[in-house]
């Protein structure tokens, strides 16, 4: 696939949707160490809307269709990490506002938008132990295959490797924010729970891509 | 705790209905969302003005919903913040092709759900601009006003915003008429007792019963200072004294004077407390234009008392003194 196009949005979506459906407990269980382990039903719930969303929406703007699913998810989950990840969307769309296609270009202006938008509104900055540790660097590798005119399919693998390299990392921070910021040190060893979200979405976008 | 509660969790929802039940023809909720609270007749044209905060502090602040004024507001449970959607099913139903202006007092909560709710206004195609109230001296040093609470002289910024939007000013000019008043809106508070939160259920601080506390906040945030209760006038002194050096207002200033009762003080100590402000104004030669007196932003059953000046120069003399008409505050033209 080289960008997606109108079309796909709705299957992706739904890969999305059952994904978070599938990783509810796991989710559920990494939160309950640290957070009050709503995470899995948040994340669910969040883009089960999305897909609705997105599934309903007649408009042809694919920027337009991507903000309209974070407002979905911030009526569905008005939790801390729903209201992130809907910024995310509702910021990352507006990014790429009236793109026909997104392709490698679009997906770096999304995620970059998508990136700085949560850590505005979270107020956090890398290194806190946070979904933004994860985003900022897949974000960073999308720039990055932008401006190398990498294919779709090779920046969605970069990109899934800077995730999962990121997701790693977030093992040795110290939690900064939320609930986890009261646990500290002893967050040192677990990856972090929002981290974990984001690369929920990234690894289905990039299986959806590849497909 | 003495209070008039069903259960306590039905406090919000219960006061909604009864404000609902006891003023149809002024207002009405949208969206099937109590909380979602507007002006019952939109003014077609007319830029859209939105409020919202917790609950407690009536009449703020749905209180000045109404003609001459404001026309939505998202209201929160007791001392918490609306949602972002509540903020936007409000602004949906408010705009009237002039786009909204956002006008609240400067909390965390608030900033983030109203910040969220403009982003979201903004992708459906709503124009909104943003002034956030910060009139609290107490709470942060000069300098760092972006710092201080919103607390009763936001009644200004509403009074001024909401007749310049009825004026038929554009976006801008509301925004820019909301600024100007809060660049030139000081308030000190004092507070005698605590408040409870039903849901809480016990007071929210303690202080003895011959103490007071200068400068807390409408939710018992801390004060810059405790001490033994002292008489009236000595009270006024601590409280207008710094409002007038922090803007500071100066000789041959003409003000608007607003004399605030948290919630459980009498009008009767509020007219003492407005007769010495008005002795101090007198002797600093600053000119008094209106003197308002009563409640206007309570912290539910808190004693105590706060103090606002607005500086005026003609524009904003002009709009506080245009009528207004809500179920809680009217006045004529004065």
């Amino acid at each position: 696939m080289e960008a997606l196009l109108r079309e796909h949005l709705e299957p992706l979506f739904f890969s999305i949707k059952e994904s978070f459906e599938r990783n509810k407990e796991f989710l559920i269980d990494l939160d309950s160490k640290t957070g009050d382990g709503d995470l899995g039903l948040t994340m669910s719930k969040a883009f089960s809307a999305a897909h609705e969303s997105v599934k309903a929406s007649n408009s042809s703007n694919l920027g337009q269709i991507l903000a309209m699913a974070g407002i979905a998810i911030s009526r569905a989950a008005p939790s801390t990490m729903g209201t992130l990840m809907a910024t995310g969307f509702m910021r990352g769309g507006k990014a790429i506002e009236n793109a026909q296609r997104i392709g490698t270009k679009e997906m770096a202006d999304f995620w970059l938008a998508f990136s700085k938008g949560i850590a505005d509104r979270g107020k956090a900055t890398e290194g806190d132990k946070t979904i933004l540790d994860v985003a900022a660097p897949v974000a960073k590798s999308f720039s990055a295959s932008a401006e190398k005119n990498e294919s779709l399919a090779v920046a969605m693998r970069y990109a899934l490797d800077a995730a999962g390299k990121a997701l790693e990392a977030t093992k040795s921070m110290i939690a900064q924010h939320g609930k986890a910021a009261v646990f500290r040190e002893k967050t040192i060893g677990l990856q972090d729970a929002g981290g974990s979200a984001l690369y929920i979405l990234v690894k289905t976008m990039h299986d959806f891509v590849l497909a | 705790m003495k209070k008039f509660i069903n259960k306590p969790e039905n406090f919000v929802d219960e006061m909604l209905k009864g404000i609902y039940a006891s003023h149809p023809q002024q207002v009405m909720f949208v969206a099937n969302d109590l909380r979602c609270y507007v002006r019952k007749e939109a003014v077609k044209g007319k830029v859209g003005i939105v409020t919202g905060g917790g609950s407690g502090h009536l009449p703020l602040f749905l209180g000045y919903v109404g003609e001459g004024m404001l026309d939505g507001c998202a209201v929160g449970g007791v001392f918490q913040s609306p949602s972002s959607e509540q903020i936007l099913e409000v602004t949906k139903a408010v705009e009237q092709g002039a786009g909204v202006l956002y006008l609240y007092g400067n909390y965390t909560g608030d900033i983030l759900n109203f910040d969220m709710a403009a982003e979201m206004a903004d992708i459906e195609g709503i124009k909104t601009a943003t002034v956030v109230g910060n009139d609290d001296v107490a709470s942060a040093i000069k300098g760092e006003e972006n710092k201080r609470r919103g607390v009763a002289g936001i009644f200004f910024l509403y009074k001024a915003a909401g007749a310049a939007a009825a004026e038929g000013m554009s976006l801008e000019e509301v925004k820019r008429v909301a600024e100007k008043a809060k660049a030139n809106v000081r308030t000190m508070g004092v507070a005698f007792t605590p408040c409870i939160v039903p849901e809480v259920g016990k007071p929210s601080f303690t202080i003895g019963d011959d103490e007071m506390e200068i400068g807390m906040g409408i939710h018992g945030e801390p004060g810059i200072r405790r001490g033994k209760l002292l008489p009236a006038d000595k009270i006024v002194d601590e409280m207008v004294y710094p409002i007038i050096k922090d803007l500071p207002f100066e000789k041959n200033n003409e003000v608007a004077v607003l004399i605030n009762g948290l919630g459980a003080t009498p009008k009767e100590e509020l007219y003492i407390l407005a007769r010495r402000t008005l002795h101090i104004l007198e002797e600093e030669g600053l000119k008094v234009f209106h003197v308002y007196v009563g409640e206007f932003a309570t912290s539910m059953e808190m004693a105590g008392a706060s103090i606002s000046l607005c500086k005026l120069d003609e524009e904003l003399k002009r709009l506080i003194a245009a009528p207004a008409f809500t179920p809680f505050f009217s006045q004529k033209q004065l």
